[in-house]
């Protein structure tokens, strides 16, 4: 496993309560922590692990964990 | 950043910078203030504040949730003395490490020192806290939005996933 793949897998299980199984098929609202404010946590993790800053469309994007990393790539950031 | 210039807010100012009001708002002054780094909140306690008399009638100090309150309004005026935000209302998003370790009574003037951490698209996370005469009271870490900045990406988030 990359070590890119490690740090965005962390940043999911710092924002919401779930395991690493439990990663590949979540999506934004799957679970009552991942609202509009869970979804801005997580967005917070993954600048501050990635050192990126966001635009407002790219975190909007983000609508699971799959896409998640389809729009850290447009950062050219590779999971 | 050294060398800031440091301000001060009266009950007015912080009137201006802030939407509590009484009986929820808790500050007196605010003190050495640099917008987007920290600021310091002060509140004399007198047992003419509403709630001493019902906590406890025979023991009155201060209740846990008004130390809170008390906390993060010293907390948002670390931003909301920014020019862009004055004015704004918050949400409390967040509370995390409470620590309550001395009881505040009537006579007790608080300090809170508040620190902000980062403020990001209206989310703002930071840290507070308070002192009497020294005496370390509380403390707790903070996450605050601002609704104003935050409603527009909440509002884009519900029309591309719901």
């Amino acid at each position: 496993m990359s070590e890119n793949n490690e740090k965005y897998q962390k940043c999911f299980m710092e924002a919401f309560p779930v395991q690493k199984q439990d990663l590949e098929g979540l999506k934004y609202q799957d679970i009552p922590e991942w609202d509009s404010i869970g979804h801005m946590n997580l967005v917070a993790a993954l600048e501050d692990e990635f050192g990126i800053e966001m635009e407002i469309d790219d975190i909007t994007d983000i609508s699971d964990f799959r896409k998640g990393k389809e729009v850290l790539s447009r950062y050219e950031i590779s999971i | 950043m050294t060398g800031s210039p440091k301000l001060n807010f009266d009950i007015n100012g912080i009137k201006e910078c802030q939407r509590n009001r009484h009986p929820i708002l808790f500050l007196d002054k605010v003190v050495d203030v640099v917008p987007e780094q920290r600021a310091t909140g002060i509140k004399a306690f007198s047992y003419n504040e509403w709630f001493f008399p019902a906590h406890y009638e025979d023991e009155p100090s201060v209740p846990g949730f008004i130390l809170v309150e008390t906390m993060v309004q010293t907390f948002i005026m670390t931003f909301l003395t920014m020019p862009e935000h004055k004015g704004s209302k918050t949400n409390f998003l967040n509370i995390g490490n409470g620590s309550f370790r001395r009881q505040i009574i009537p006579g007790d003037t608080l300090v809170v020192n508040a620190e902000l951490a980062s403020l990001k698209r209206g989310i703002a996370r930071g840290k507070a806290d308070a002192y009497v005469e020294d005496e370390f009271a509380c403390s707790a870490d903070f996450v605050v939005s601002i609704r104003s900045a935050t409603d527009a990406i909440f509002q884009k988030m519900r029309e591309k996933h719901s």
